[in-house]
C-alpha cells in the first residue's frame, strides 16, 4: 500500500476575491477508504461538481480515474474558491497523485480552465485578471484554455501556454511535444464614428465637453428632451485619448471578471462607455452580488465614461452611492465573507430634464409645471453629488433651421488634438495620468495668478457661490488654461469656469 | 379683561403697533383664534349692524347707530371677551407674533394704512394686519403683480419698473411670490421708495420656500428696509384661498395695480378685480400674443386697463405729484406734461448713468443685448451673433454678472437695467 501514500501532488491556482489574486495550493493526495474524491477547503457548488466532470473527462480521454479515495484540499482553508476555473488544476492534481503525469512537471506552473466532459478545456472568465495574478503571484507558467491563450499572453513576464484538452495536457507535461507558441491578441483602438461635427449649433456644451475630456470633470447636461445631451454626452467619450496598454488591461481586467469580455476579443484600447438604464439598481451600479461582489457599471467604467441619463429619475439613495467612489476613485464593497476592491476612475455624465414636464426654458413650448414643484425636482439634484459635478450646462434646443443647415463646429479630431495637449501639460507638471480633477488644494493654488484668485474671490462673493463653488471652479480653470497651454490660471479662466455653474432655475 | 389674562395682555402690549389697544387686540386675536371663525366675520357683523335682528326696521338708523365709536371697540364689543381657553390660545399666537419681532395694528388705528382702511366695511379689508420690519405706512405704493412662472422679458420689464417706482420715492407692493413678484420686489433694493410684501401665510410659515430661508429674499427685504405684511395668524398655511384673498391687500396698498405676465387664471385678474373696486389705477403690460403668459394683461387691457409700456406711463397714471428726482443732464422739450418728465427724469437718470459708465462686455455682445431688451437673448444666439470665441464670451458674461450688469436665467440672458435710449 506504500503508493497510495506516494506522492503528494502539488497544483497551483489563482483565486479571484474582486481584481485580487490570491495563490492557492491545491494539494492531492491519495488515502485509504472507499474509492471517491473528497474535496476540502471552501469549494463553492460550482468547483465541487469538478469532481464528475473531472473524472468523467480523464476516463473518456483514455487516461486512468484510480479505484482508491483521493482527498483534495485547497489551501488557504478558509479563502472561498469560485467558480470552473479549478477544474484543470484538479484534474492535474488528480494525474500527478496518479503518477500518470510527473509530479516536477507542475513546478512554477499555475492553471486555470473548465474541463468537458469529453476532456477539452474551456476559458472561463477572469482569464486576463488570473494572469496579471499569476504574474504577481511570481508564477513563471500559466497553462489555460487555447481559446483563451491570446488574452493571458497579453501580460507581459507570463509564460502562456494554451491547451486543447487532457490528452494535450499530459502529452506537454510528460515533455512529450514542445509547447505551442501562444501569440498575444492583437489590440485594437476602434473608432466610434461619432463626430462632434455632427452637434449643430450648441457652443457652449460643447466646449464644456472639450473641458471635461480635457480634465475629466464630471458634467451634469439639463436640458428638455431630444436637445442632444446623449449626442453630446457619446462624443466627449469620442474625445477621450486612447488607453495605454497597462490601462486597456486594467479595464480589461474588470470586464473579464464580470464575464463581459469574450476571450478572443482583441485588446481594446478605446475607454470604455457605459449607458446604464435609469431603472438600475444600487448593486447594478456600484457592484454587488452574493458571496464575492462582481463589478458594477461604475467599474466597468473605470477609465472611460459613464452616463446617467434621466438621472433623477434615479431614486437619490443609489445615486448618493456613486459619491464616495466617484471621490475616491476606487470602490470597496463589503460582504459578509469578502471585501473587495474595484477601481472606479470615471468620467461622470449625468444628463437631466430641466424639471419634470422637461419644458422649462425651452423656447418652443411651455413648462406646465408648477415652481414649487420644478424646485422639489431640483432639490433631487442639489446637494452633494452635484457638489461633485464640476460642469453645469444647460442645453438648449437646436432650432429647425440649423438642424438642417451645415455642420457649423469643430471636428472631433481638432478637438481631440487639444485635448491630448492638455493632458499632456498637465501630466508633464503634474506627472503621468494626472488630471486637473486629482489636483490638491495646494497644488491649485500654486498655479493661480494672484489676479485670478481676486476675481474668483470677488464673483463667489458677489454672486452668492458657495465654498464649494470655489475649488471647483479654480479646477475649471486650471483645465481652461492646460486648454490655452498657459502654466498660469489667468481671471478670463477663472470667469469661464464660473460660467459652468448651475443657474437659478427661472423664476426665483 | 380680569388678571387672569396677565400674560396675554402682556403678549398684546409687547406686540400692539403704537396706538393699537393691546386689550382690543388681545380681545380680538382671541375670538379669531378660534377654530372655525372664519377671518372676516367680524367686518360682517360690523357691517350688518342689528339688520339681522330687526329686519323690518331702518337699516341705516340702526347701522348708525351701532357704529358709534372707533372700529376697534366695535370690533372688540362685538367679538365678546375671551374665555379661559381662547384667552390661552391668543397667547400663545401673539408669544409667537413677539418671537419673530411682528407688530400688529387693529383697523382704524393709527398704525394701520388708511389707504388699506378705505371704505369699510363694505370693501374687505383685514381686521388687523401684522408687519415684520418698517410699518407699512399710509400713503399707498404701486403695486407690481404677475406670473409666478414668469420669463425673462416678464421679469425684465417688472424690474424696471419697479426701479423706476422706487426711484421716485414710491412704495412697490407685490405678493413675494416667485417669478414677476420676486423681480419687482428685488428691483427695488436700495432705492428711496422701498417694498411691501403681501404674505399669503403666516410670519411662521416659510413661503414660497427659497424666499424665506434664512438670506433669501425675504431677509434682504427686511435688512433693507422693507415689510413683510399679512392679514393671518401666523401659524396659517399658505391655502389657495388665503393666497388669493391677499391680493385685495396688494390692491389696497396701492394707487396703481401693474399686472406684468399672468395665465388665463391668474390671481393677478383678483388683484386688479380689487383695485378696480377701490377705484385705483389698473395697468397691464402687454406681451407676446401668442405667449400663455399673456392671457391675463390682454384680457385687462381688452376690458379697459391703461397700457403700460415704460415707467414714464406709469407714473403718469398715478396722476399723483411725483417728487421730481435730481438729474442733472434735464430733459428740456421731452413731450408730455412736467409729470411726464418728471417720470422720465426718474427712469432715464440711474439708468444712463450705470450702463454707459461701467458696461465690460464686448461691444457686439453688448448690442445684442441691448437691441433685445427687455427680452432676453439665449446664450447660443449670443456667441453666434457675437462672432466672439465662446470661452471669452462666457468669461465676459460672468465679469457682467458679477457686476450686476446682466441677469441670466434659463431661457436666456438680458440686461438688468433699461439701456440709455428706452423709457
Amino acid at each position: 500500500m506504500s503508493g497510495a501514500h506516494g506522492v503528494l501532488a502539488l497544483v497551483h491556482a489563482v483565486a479571484l476575491v474582486g481584481l485580487t489574486p490570491h495563490r492557492v495550493r491545491i494539494e492531492c493526495s491519495r488515502a485509504t477508504g472507499l474509492p471517491g474524491m473528497r474535496l476540502v477547503g471552501l469549494p463553492d457548488t460550482a468547483v465541487r461538481e469538478a469532481e464528475d466532470r473531472i473524472r468523467t473527462a480523464i476516463q473518456r480521454s483514455g487516461l486512468h480515474w484510480p479505484q482508491e479515495r483521493i482527498v483534495i484540499n485547497l489551501a488557504p482553508a478558509d479563502l472561498p474558491k469560485v467558480g470552473t476555473g479549478f477544474d484543470l488544476p484538479l484534474a492535474l492534481g488528480v494525474l500527478a497523485a496518479t503518477e500518470q503525469i510527473p509530479a516536477d512537471s507542475l513546478v512554477g506552473l499555475c492553471a486555470c480552465g473548465e474541463v468537458g466532459l469529453d476532456g477539452s478545456i474551456r476559458p472561463v472568465p477572469g482569464t486576463l485578471p488570473t494572469a496579471v495574478g499569476a504574474r504577481d503571484l511570481g508564477t513563471g507558467r500559466l497553462l489555460v484554455a487555447e481559446a483563451a491563450a491570446g488574452e493571458a499572453a497579453l501580460v507581459e513576464g507570463l509564460r502562456v501556454v494554451g491547451v486543447r484538452d487532457l490528452i494535450d495536457v499530459v502529452e506537454l507535461l510528460r515533455g512529450d511535444r514542445r509547447p505551442r507558441a501562444t501569440l498575444p491578441a492583437p489590440t485594437e483602438v476602434p473608432t466610434s464614428g461619432l463626430d462632434l461635427r455632427d452637434v449643430r449649433g450648441q457652443p457652449v456644451a460643447r466646449r464644456s465637453v472639450e473641458i471635461a475630456a480635457a480634465g475629466g470633470h464630471h458634467l451634469l447636461l439639463v436640458g428638455p428632451p431630444g436637445c442632444g445631451k446623449t449626442m453630446l454626452a457619446r462624443r466627449l467619450h469620442a474625445l477621450l485619448p486612447p488607453l495605454a496598454m497597462d490601462q486597456a488591461l486594467e479595464v480589461a481586467a474588470i470586464h473579464s471578471v464580470a464575464g463581459e469580455r469574450a476571450p478572443d476579443a482583441p485588446l481594446s484600447l478605446a475607454p470604455p462607455l457605459r449607458e446604464p438604464h435609469h431603472s438600475i439598481s444600487a448593486a447594478g451600479l456600484i457592484g454587488g452580488g452574493s458571496g464575492i461582489a462582481r463589478p458594477g457599471e461604475l467599474a466597468l467604467a473605470h477609465r472611460g465614461v459613464l452616463l446617467l441619463d434621466e438621472l433623477l429619475e434615479t431614486p437619490r439613495w443609489i445615486l448618493d452611492a456613486l459619491r464616495q467612489p466617484l471621490e475616491r476613485g476606487e470602490i470597496t464593497i463589503t460582504r459578509a465573507r469578502s471585501r473587495v476592491h474595484y477601481p472606479s476612475r470615471v468620467l461622470f455624465v449625468a444628463a437631466t430634464n430641466p424639471c419634470p414636464c422637461g419644458h422649462l426654458g425651452d423656447p418652443r413650448r411651455a413648462c406646465t409645471c408648477r415652481p414649487d414643484r420644478i424646485e422639489r425636482y431640483r432639490a433631487r439634484l442639489s446637494g452633494p453629488l452635484l457638489d461633485r459635478i464640476d460642469l453645469h450646462i444647460e442645453v438648449q434646443p437646436v432650432d429647425h433651421e440649423q438642424l438642417v443647415g451645415a455642420a457649423d463646429g469643430e471636428s472631433t479630431a481638432l478637438v481631440a488634438a487639444r485635448v491630448l495637449a492638455a493632458r499632456e501639460g498637465a501630466a508633464a507638471r503634474w506627472g503621468a495620468g494626472i488630471l486637473a480633477r486629482d489636483l490638491d488644494d495646494q497644488q491649485l493654488r500654486a498655479g493661480c495668478s494672484p489676479r485670478a484668485m481676486t476675481t474668483l474671490v470677488r464673483a463667489i462673493d458677489g454672486l452668492a457661490l458657495s465654498a464649494r463653488a470655489f475649488d471647483r471652479s479654480l479646477r475649471v480653470a486650471r483645465t481652461i488654461a492646460d486648454l490655452d497651454a498657459t502654466e498660469v490660471i489667468a481671471p478670463d479662466h477663472v470667469e469661464e469656469a464660473l460660467a459652468y455653474r448651475l443657474r437659478v432655475p427661472v423664476g426665483t | 379683561m380680569s388678571a387672569a389674562f396677565a400674560g396675554l395682555r402682556s403678549a398684546a402690549a409687547d406686540v400692539a403697533a403704537d396706538g393699537t389697544d393691546p386689550d382690543q387686540l388681545a380681545t380680538i386675536v382671541a375670538f379669531s383664534g378660534q377654530p372655525r371663525v372664519q377671518p372676516d366675520v367680524l367686518r360682517r357683523r360690523d357691517r350688518d349692524g342689528d339688520r339681522g335682528r330687526d329686519r323690518d326696521g331702518d337699516c341705516d338708523r340702526d347701522r348708525d347707530g351701532d357704529r358709534a365709536g372707533t372700529i376697534a371697540s366695535r370690533l372688540t364689543a362685538l367679538a365678546g371677551p375671551p374665555t379661559a381657553t381662547t384667552g390661552a390660545v391668543a397667547e400663545r399666537l401673539l408669544a409667537t407674533w413677539r418671537a419673530d419681532a411682528v407688530r400688529v395694528a387693529l383697523i382704524g388705528d393709527p398704525a394701520y394704512p388708511r389707504c388699506l382702511a378705505e371704505g369699510w366695511p363694505e370693501l374687505d379689508a383685514p381686521v388687523w394686519l401684522a408687519w415684520r420690519g418698517q410699518p407699512p405706512g399710509h400713503a399707498p405704493g404701486v403695486a407690481i403683480v404677475g406670473a409666478r412662472r414668469a420669463t425673462s422679458y416678464g421679469s425684465g420689464v417688472a424690474a424696471w419698473l419697479a426701479e423706476a417706482v422706487a426711484d421716485a420715492g414710491i412704495r412697490v407692493v407685490s405678493g413675494g411670490a416667485t417669478g414677476i413678484d420676486a423681480a419687482a420686489h428685488r428691483a427695488t433694493t436700495g432705492r428711496p421708495g422701498g417694498t411691501t410684501v403681501v404674505l399669503g401665510c403666516g410670519h411662521r410659515v416659510a413661503y414660497p420656500r427659497p424666499h424665506a430661508r434664512a438670506g433669501g429674499l425675504f431677509d434682504q427685504i427686511l435688512d433693507d428696509g422693507g415689510s413683510l405684511v399679512s392679514e393671518a395668524l401666523p401659524h396659517q398655511p399658505p391655502k389657495a384661498h388665503q393666497i388669493r384673498a391677499r391680493n385685495r391687500i396688494v390692491a389696497g396698498l396701492a394707487a396703481a395695480v401693474v399686472v406684468v405676465e399672468g395665465g388665463e387664471r391668474s390671481g393677478s385678474l383678483l388683484t386688479a378685480g380689487a383695485a378696480a373696486e377701490r377705484g385705483r389705477a389698473v395697468l397691464a403690460v402687454p406681451g407676446d400674443i401668442r405667449a400663455p403668459g399673456s392671457a391675463a394683461p390682454h384680457r385687462l387691457l381688452a376690458e379697459g386697463a391703461a397700457p403700460c409700456c415704460s415707467p414714464a406711463q406709469l407714473l403718469e397714471a398715478l396722476g399723483s405729484s411725483v417728487p421730481a428726482a435730481e438729474h442733472p443732464g434735464g430733459e428740456p422739450g421731452s413731450g408730455g406734461g412736467s409729470l411726464g418728465g418728471a417720470a422720465r427724469a426718474a427712469t432715464d437718470a440711474p439708468a444712463a448713468g450705470t450702463v454707459r459708465a461701467t458696461t465690460t462686455l464686448p461691444p457686439a455682445v453688448h448690442a445684442a443685448l441691448v437691441g433685445a431688451w427687455p427680452r432676453p437673448v439665449r446664450l447660443e444666439d449670443l456667441a453666434r451673433t457675437a462672432q466672439v470665441p465662446v470661452g471669452g464670451l462666457l468669461a465676459a458674461l460672468t465679469r457682467a454678472r458679477v457686476n450686476g450688469e446682466v441677469a441670466e436665467a434659463a431661457d436666456g440672458i438680458r440686461l438688468r437695467r433699461a439701456p440709455p435710449d428706452t423709457g
